[in-house]
């Protein structure tokens, strides 16, 4: 097939021939490579049909999340708590703007930006394609509306948009129980997991908007979008729709828990009030509290220091808090002593001002200088007779203090719809040996039987054993969430509770305890008389100063001279009508001195708001 | 009235006479075929195909024209057509215009992409030069031959245009191949060439570069320049079998697809014609190459030959090399899929190609 190596003359003939073969070769060559080229189409369209297929779908169709409304928060009588209301927000679309600089300080003279608003703007900006808007400012005022609306046309690419926003009319009054929505964070949205939830603006952050934040939220819809390659929305293709979030309706009574704030006048502390046959918290403060409204949109600076004070208004005593019960707990204490059988309600106590365990020199005092004398049950509760529970204690033994006080529901969470309840500490052998590995002394009993020493209790432990006490032994789970509704066209359903747990086996013990709680309060020798006065109902009560600083020496301390930080915590427990209870308390006041000067009046304030002006606008 | 209407007919058989039917049949069943994929990948924008059927009209008409002109005189003036277009190349340089690259002149009415007229020049000027020698070629001829061809193709990737630049020296190598070198010197240029191929890496640009990268990984950077290969295999893919449909294709409407009116032309007709329209056009394409081909071994001299064997050989080059590129088989090279892309010069100039290859065979008879 190879021509001649060396030729002087063209061979016309053979250079044809040539030619030919290498035209038929060149052809063969150019079918082969088409073969190739159509069989790798066959293996795209055919083969990998259903593959890019798929990812053809995936690239036409993009969702498009629907947000729904967020479920509204009423008071049982149907007073709004969190509402939506419409308001305007600043958008920019970042590349419909011809000079971002020039327009952001453009806008500046017309709408107030602070810089953590144009830092947040910045980063959303440098994370978002350049057709989506990004919120440069959310609730424009009416005087920024009216000045964009006259200077909007020299903006292009600045838009002012209608939507709902979250508003507490009460502002601080509930800031503890319904807590607040806030911007959500990179952290709430992997937490979420849905990536649909990524088209939140706001997530519950505290309280029962956080608590119940799947429910408020409601499920998020979406629209199938024909979208082209920048994003840009075309056409509907499906639409699922959202479900909107469910309004709850809780069991806390508005008109009761301002009166409950007032009754502080201006004190800090915590008070929660339930109802006694349900363990539906009525109302429920925690002093200071906080304008929620200020976290919705991103609190400044300035507002997140001011909430750092002292006080502490961020911090919910209720449920966060453990305090010492401190005497508060000796109903219950004799309560234990009168379901164990080793006191009955006429027993008698010496009290001599000092109680000394066997071959000890350090004696126990009573607050009385020079003690109480002999005295039963019932004095013992009226005059909170230390001595009394000393022994009583003593004899009962740390286990057995400790098994009935974990049925009363002490040491564990009262179950509350709210986060991070604490536990508090029900101390016991096992507890210390646990906490400090060290061993239990006869000494901590001692302790234990007056509430000091280990004892960590919550306001809402301390108002659910009350209840307990006043519904006749049943201890309940404090909520409060009573309905539900899942959307305007659907009923009121109640929210499902665990039945109650009796815990007090004889009735009679239980009429014992709340006789000397009633002496307390309305007898002649009682801790609290002084605030039962002129009551029209009977109260059952119990005080309790928790000390920082016992005494110096032998002198014991005047509380109102300590330094603030130093000074006492001041309880007080109550139910009232003592007959016919319709409400349980604890009320604490913080740096207060003693439990019969400073609790005991805030919640004779809080018991008169329910049970003087008969509560007929109530739905019970 | 009846003899004007003769008259017409004749004239026009005359002025077609030269014209190779099957040839200008299969060559009138593609340009229908772009048009209707134009009609749809323009969308709305109907000013595409009426540019479109207005450039295959000036290209029919210049085909139909070079069918008439002799081979011997096509000789006669191919040294010419080779000087005026370098020196038309060479302007550019200084007086080009275009988006990324300067490829375009200027010329007040319409815009010239000299790189075009070398595409035919160079097949040209190798068949004149080749016909003139004692063939199979040896050393020295091949130093010529690769003389006639590098000057172009070095200043066209200067421009820089890859494409052109490869589908000029792949005429010129297709000419040389069929004047008959010998194969162990084939085989010599190409171990030589690929083992260059390292050399050559530092002197590409940027762009060119990512595109080999891109080709040998394209989901490597698939926001960035691997995008347009994976949207265009997902467009051919989401075709299967028989296509979306007309006007369907939502990879090439809904502007996934870059370029789907000229380079990625071949995707939309894919997207939306499946592979039953792929084999289609892949087939008339391989029938317009034999055809041509067939005429070219039809010939009587060496230059007639060899010309229209490179040019058939060489739009061969354009189907493989688009069809490769927009399916990921090839890197992308920017080469029309011809007579289907969107493009003026391109068209035309194939044409004309067209009409040279039925000029070698209408007026074989006359030669010796």
């Amino acid at each position: 097939m190879r021509a001649p190596r060396r030729q002087k003359l063209k061979n016309a003939n053979a250079e044809a021939e040539q030619f030919r073969r290498r035209a038929m070769l060149g052809f063969l060559g150019i079918m082969l490579a088409m073969l190739v080229l159509a069989g790798g189409y066959f293996r795209l369209q055919v083969l990998q049909h259903e593959e890019y297929q798929t990812r053809s779908e995936a690239n036409r169709i993009k969702p498009r999340p629907i947000v729904p409304a967020r479920g509204l928060i009423y008071d049982r009588s149907g007073r709004l708590l969190a509402d939506n209301v419409p308001a305007y927000r600043l958008e920019i679309v970042p590349e419909q703007v011809r000079d971002l600089e020039a327009t952001l300080t453009g806008l500046g003279k017309l709408v107030r930006l602070d810089p953590e608003e144009m830092e947040r703007f910045r980063e959303t900006r440098r994370a978002t394609r350049g057709f989506r808007p990004i919120p440069l400012k959310l609730r424009l005022d009416e005087a920024e509306l009216a000045r964009l609306a006259v200077n909007r046309h020299r903006f292009p690419g600045v838009e002012v948009v209608p939507y709902l926003t979250r508003r507490y009319p009460y502002g601080m009054l509930f800031s503890h129980i319904i807590g607040y929505v806030g911007r959500v964070d990179v952290a709430d949205i992997e937490a979420m997991g849905d990536n649909r939830n990524a088209a939140l603006t706001h997530i519950g952050k505290a309280g029962i908007e956080r608590f119940y934040e799947p429910r408020l939220r409601g499920e998020i819809g979406y629209e199938e979008i024909e979208t082209n390659v920048e994003g840009r929305a075309l056409g509907v293709l499906r639409r699922h729709d959202a479900k909107p979030g469910a309004d709850l309706y809780l069991s806390v009574d508005a008109r009761l828990q301002q009166a409950m704030a007032d009754a502080f006048q201006g004190q800090d502390g915590a008070a929660v009030a339930v109802d006694p046959a349900t363990g539906e918290i009525l109302a429920m403060v925690s002093l200071p509290g906080y304008d929620p409204n200020l976290f919705i949109n991103g609190i400044s600076h300035a507002d997140w220091q001011a909430l750092q004070a002292p006080a502490r208004p961020l911090f919910n005593r209720n449920v966060l808090g453990g305090f010492p019960p401190g005497s508060t707990i000796k109903p219950f204490m004799a309560l234990a002593a009168l379901e164990a059988g080793i006191r009955r309600p006429d027993d008698l106590t010496l009290s001599t001002g000092e109680y000394f365990l066997p071959g000890q020199k350090r004696g126990y005092r009573d607050w009385r200088a020079g003690g109480h004398g002999m005295t039963n049950l019932r004095e013992s509760l009226a005059q909170s007779v230390n001595t009394y529970y000393f022994k009583v204690a003593v004899e009962l033994g740390v286990d057995r203090v400790d098994a009935f006080f974990r049925r009363l529901g002490f040491g564990e969470p009262t179950g509350i719809d709210l986060s991070g309840e604490i536990s508090g500490v029900r101390p016991s052998r096992e507890w210390k040996r646990k906490q400090f590995n060290v061993q239990w002394y006869p000494g901590d009993t001692v302790n234990a039987g007056i509430g000091q020493g280990y004892w960590v209790t919550s306001p809402l432990q301390m108002a659910q054993a009350t209840a307990m006490l006043a519904n006749g032994g049943v201890r309940h789970r404090l909520h409060l969430v009573r309905e539900v509704q899942a959307g305007f066209d659907q009923p009121r359903v109640p929210e499902p509770q665990p039945p109650g747990v009796r815990v007090v086996a004889d009735d009679a013990n239980l009429a014992a305890v709340n006789d000397g709680l009633v002496a307390a309060v309305h007898g002649p020798t009682g801790s609290a008389r002084a605030s039962g006065v002129g009551a029209p109902y009977l109260i059952a009560g119990k005080t309790g100063t928790v000390q920082r600083t016992s005494r110096q020496g032998q002198v014991a301390v005047d509380a109102s001279k300590l330094p603030y930080h130093l000074r006492h915590q001041a309880w007080f427990i109550a139910f009232a009508p003592a007959d016919n209870p319709t409400i349980a308390l604890a009320v604490l006041v913080e740096h207060g001195g003693s439990g019969s000067r400073a609790a005991a009046p805030v919640a004779r304030r809080i018991l008169d708001a329910w049970l003087v002006p008969p509560p007929e606008d109530t739905a019970r | 009235m009846i003899d004007l209407l003769r008259w017409l007919r004749e004239s026009l058989g005359r002025l077609l006479d030269k014209v190779d039917l099957p040839l200008m049949l299969a060559l009138l069943c593609v340009m229908l075929i772009s048009l209707v994929v134009l009609a749809s990948a323009g969308g709305d924008n109907t000013r595409l195909v009426v540019s479109q059927a207005a450039r295959f009209g000036i290209g029919l008409g210049a085909m139909v024209l070079v069918s008439r002109v002799t081979p011997a005189k096509l000789r006669l003036w191919t040294p010419v057509a080779y000087v005026v277009s370098l020196v038309l190349l060479a302007l550019v340089f200084v007086f080009g215009s275009g988006r990324s690259a300067n490829l375009w002149l200027d010329l007040g009415v319409f815009y010239l992409q000299p790189g075009e007229l070398l595409k035919l020049s160079v097949p040209m000027m190798l068949a004149w030069y080749l016909h003139g020698v004692v063939l199979p070629p040896l050393w020295r001829t091949l130093a010529v031959a690769a003389a006639i061809i590098g000057l172009p193709v070095a200043m066209i990737i200067k421009q820089p245009d890859l494409g052109t630049g490869m589908l000029v020296a792949a005429s010129g190598a297709f000419a040389i191949y069929l004047a008959g070198i010998a194969w162990w010197r084939i085989g010599l240029c190409a171990g030589l060439g690929l083992a260059s191929l390292p050399a050559v890496w530092p002197f590409l640009l940027p762009h060119q570069r990512d595109r080999v990268v891109t080709f040998l990984n394209p989901e490597s950077d698939p926001l960035g320049t691997g995008w347009n290969i994976i949207q265009s295999k997902i467009a051919i893919g989401s075709g299967g079998f028989s296509g979306k449909g007309w006007g369907q294709g939502s990879q090439a409407h809904l502007d996934f697809l870059p370029e789907h009116t000229t380079d990625f032309i071949f995707s939309v007709l894919s997207e939306e014609w499946g592979w039953l329209g792929v084999v289609t056009l892949l087939a008339l394409y391989l029938f317009i190459v034999g055809r041509c081909m067939w005429l070219a071994v039809d010939a009587r001299d060496g230059y007639s030959r060899i010309l229209a064997g490179a040019l058939a050989m060489t739009f061969s080059v354009y189907v493989i090399v688009n069809g490769g590129m927009v399916a990921g088989l090839l890197p992308v090279v920017g080469v029309p899929m011809p007579l289907l892309s969107f493009g003026g010069t391109s068209a035309v100039s194939l044409l004309v190609g067209f009409g040279m290859v039925m000029s070698v065979h209408a007026h074989r008879k006359f030669m010796g």
